[in-house]
């Protein structure tokens, strides 16, 4: 498998669909066949935000022994309303606000819990196949999730004029929050439990400010939903001294970006290097 | 209501449980135990913003699977300690079935299913469904225009026959909609003496009104506790019949007045303002009231051992621990979705009433108040008494029958109260906008919506909780427990109802029956 230029490609199969169609008729499917199309089932999917790493420090212990034996065993060993962890849901996640079927209740829910089970079971699945694909993976696939809700919330900002956020706005707060407040930690040695995370929607990059003193002390950073997948995802959360706020030009292995040195200082346009040495799916910045 | 701060508040709270996730190893023993236990400050705000509808049950438990497997897949397990070598590698953790942890971790059963349980302490039992009423019992549905006639009774039936012997203890008649029926306690009792569980030959007790029509009793204690049940009329009476005549086995036939007057107490309304939050919070501090001495506890004993983590144990002390762990969150997300007032005295009232049990751990951030409300502080005071005289009431019932005013859409009729083996019901029927309607994740007593109290004539309060509901269409048989109970020398008691937006007290005087 292999991941380039923001598209996941398989490769050693040239003919995907007609080996799918084999599989169908009985043959064996490849399993980086069915991690791509699970990756693709989830390419929106806001779960992958809440259970993908947090930083490269934030280590995700699923392998593909996992996968095997969570597969063959998952069905056997069911709980008494049949999902399991993570498997409560059987499709992907939506923003609260999104309309959407009401719980089953009463005898209507019982008599689909069979069905619910092996969409359940199948979604762990496939979020446990996506984790066991290792760092690099998962945060471009992240970042894929983050950049496809955050062109929503640009398309409905400007539809709508500004002020409300979509439905997405609380995952995907939580999903920045949990990803600047380690990286503000090492920036500023702030508590992670400090930093407070707002959408930015509009022109510009967002906002940074210190507040408070002891037990109130606040960073208050306000950015936009596209800063996961342009920043985070990449790499390039803090180089150096710097925390990155948006990237002006994309690229590598060589990119200019806006970094602060301090929480409300104005941001400098700094152009950023992956130095030859880092792994290729964590890649490290410099100055 | 601010649904989008509640989601946020909910998913940061999660974020910030998983900067450690170590803290969610279950720890357990047993191979169905959980390999990650929700952290309880998580699961107790996820509870509270669905309980006050701040946040939809499919969304609060996606959030909560998503961190259960973002806390399984962030731990792997470790042999533990006396790990015993073999052949085939390393035991792990007992439990374990397979060489790999993969199945335990990642295949365990859907907890957040059970969102009702996330709030332990003894839910109160739904309601049940008209699918389990008892055959020919009336289906349908109450109607603002039904007869809306309520009589107190206060006889006693007896009845014999070479099988059984027992008495019907008739409390009050009440006809709605729904039909005409008795709410009544019954015992039986074989023919040596000894208490039988066999039902009343109802069959075999005649009933004849005014005008000589004959009517058939149906025997159901849908919604009703052991020793109560609802005897319903068959066919339906006409609704301005003067009395009833009703012959038991082996009995002469007792007549019931059906010209008194329900009680109509002159009601003070009051209105208030409680924010779905604080009723909430009140809510929690009724049920945690009516525990402590439900049980018995010796909270100072028992909670030494857990100054914070919840039991996820049986027993009393697990009860009461589980319902004040993660508090703080609860008043946290409450603030969040703005269904709270950071102002709002509640919280410091309810610290204080876990100050005053000896119960730690709670987290709330309020200092404790100074002042709690005059219930509350009757139960505490009755608490940490333990009087000798708090000695079980014989059995015994009083007639009643009062409709109160309506409030939150219900209008509470009461058609009975009654000690039985050392404990005091409340029989009434709720009319309106039932609370089964808003069933789910008010499970503890949020599903119905009033807060209800009653004062005894020596001014100790007790609390009234939903023991037992039937709704029946817009018409629901409510049975409610008095904790502490009620002595029988009562002769009036003072109710207090309280919504959100009223509240409502009624003084009735109460006339006692006894057993023979």
């Amino acid at each position: 498998m292999r991941w380039e230029a923001g598209s996941l490609l398989l490769p050693s199969h040239a003919d995907v669909e007609a080996e799918l169609v084999l599989a169908a008729l009985g043959g064996e499917k490849a399993r980086c066949v069915e991690a791509a199309q699970a990756w693709e089932r989830h390419a929106d999917d806001l779960s992958v935000l809440a259970i993908g790493p947090r930083g490269p420090a934030d280590q995700i212990a699923v392998d593909w022994d996992d996968v095997l034996a969570a597969k063959q065993t998952g069905s056997t060993v069911a709980g008494p309303l049949g999902g399991p962890v993570g498997g409560a849901r059987t499709k992907p996640m939506r923003p609260a606000s999104q309309p959407g079927p009401s719980l089953p209740r009463g005898g209507t829910r019982q008599r689909k819990v069979p069905e619910e089970r092996i969409a359940a079971q199948r979604r762990r699945d496939d979020l446990l196949s996506l984790l066991a694909l290792g760092y690099g993976f998962q945060v471009r696939l992240m970042g894929q999730v983050a950049a496809t809700h955050a062109a929503r919330l640009a398309a409905t900002h400007t539809a709508r004029g500004g002020g409300e956020q979509a439905g997405s706005g609380p995952a995907l707060v939580a999903a920045i929050t949990g990803r600047l407040a380690p990286v503000a930690e090492e920036w500023l040695g702030i508590d992670p439990d400090q930093v407070v995370v707002s959408l930015h929607s509009g022109p510009g990059w967002g906002s940074a400010e210190l507040t408070g003193r002891g037990a109130d002390r606040r960073l208050r950073v306000s950015l936009p939903a596209g800063w996961l997948a342009s920043v985070w995802a990449c790499g390039l959360a803090r180089i150096g001294r710097h925390l990155i706020v948006a990237v002006q030009e994309p690229g590598w292995p060589a990119a200019r970006v806006l970094g602060l040195r301090a929480p409300g200082a104005e941001p400098e346009q700094l152009d950023a290097h992956a130095s030859e040495d880092s792994p290729a799916d964590a890649p490290h910045w410099e100055i | 209501m601010n649904r989008e701060r509640a989601e946020t508040y909910l998913r940061l709270l999660a974020e910030a449980e998983l900067r450690d996730p170590t803290r969610s190893l279950a720890g357990a023993q047993s191979s169905d135990a959980p390999f990650v236990v929700m952290p309880v400050a998580l699961a107790r705000a996820a509870w509270a913003l669905t309980a006050v509808g701040a946040l939809d049950l499919e969304t609060a438990e996606d959030i909560l699977a998503d961190v259960e497997l973002a806390l399984a897949a962030r731990i792997r397990p470790e042999p533990r300690e006396g790990v015993r070598l073999s052949s085939g590698g390393p035991t792990w953790a007992a439990g374990l079935t397979g060489p790999r942890p993969g199945p335990q971790r990642f295949a365990r059963a859907r907890s957040l299913v059970l969102m009702n349980k996330l709030m332990p302490g003894g839910p109160a039992p739904g309601p049940a469904t008209a699918d389990t009423s008892l055959a020919g019992t009336s289906r349908t549905g109450a109607s603002p225009n039904g007869p809306d006639r309520y009589v107190p009774v206060g006889l006693m039936i007896l009845f014999h026959d070479e099988l059984i012997s027992g008495e019907l203890d008739l409390m009050s008649y009440a006809h709605t909609a729904a039909g005409a029926r008795f709410t009544a306690t019954w015992r039986t009792r074989d023919p040596l003496g000894s208490r039988h569980h066999g039902l009343p030959p109802v069959e075999a007790i005649s009933v004849t009104d005014d005008r000589g029509q004959r009517y058939d009793l149906l025997f159901a204690t849908k919604g009703r506790p052991e020793s109560t049940c609802d005897l319903t009329l068959r066919p339906d009476p006409p609704p301005d019949i003067g009395w009833l005549e009703i012959t038991a086995p082996g009995e002469q036939a007792v007549r019931v007045d059906l010209g008194r007057r329900a009680e109509r107490p002159e009601p003070q309304v009051d209105q208030i303002s409680l924010s779905i939050g604080e009723h909430l919070l009140n809510r929690i501090a009724e049920r945690l009231l009516s525990l402590a001495p439900e049980h018995r506890l010796d909270l100072r004993q028992q909670l030494a051992g857990f100054p914070s983590a919840p039991a996820h144990g049986a027993g009393p002390a697990g009860l009461v621990i589980n319902l004040t762990a993660g508090l703080g969150a609860t008043v946290a997300a409450l603030e969040a979705a703005e269904v709270l007032s950071p102002h709002s005295p509640v919280p410091a009232r309810l610290a204080a009433l876990c100050a005053s049990l000896r119960i730690g751990g709670h987290g709330i951030a309020a200092t404790p108040a100074p002042d709690l409300p005059e219930p509350w502080l009757s139960m505490l005071t009755h608490y940490h008494r333990r009087k000798p005289d708090a000695a079980p009431a014989g059995d015994g019932f009083a007639a009643v029958a009062a409709a109160l005013p309506e409030l939150e859409g219900i209008r509470l009729v009461l058609l009975g109260l009654h000690n039985f083996d050392g404990g005091t019901w409340m029989d009434a029927l709720a009319l309106g906008r039932l609370p089964g309607l808003r069933q789910g994740p008010l499970g503890v007593d949020m599903a119905f919506p009033l807060s209800m109290w009653v004062r005894d004539g020596a001014g100790r309060w007790h609390a009234a909780r939903p023991a037992g509901w039937y709704d029946e269409g817009g018409e629901a048989a409510l049975t409610m427990r008095l904790t502490p109970p009620l002595s029988r020398s009562c002769a009036r008691i003072e109710v207090l109802v309280t919504g959100r937006s009223a509240e409502v007290r009624a003084t009735l005087p109460l006339c006692w029956g006894y057993s023979p």
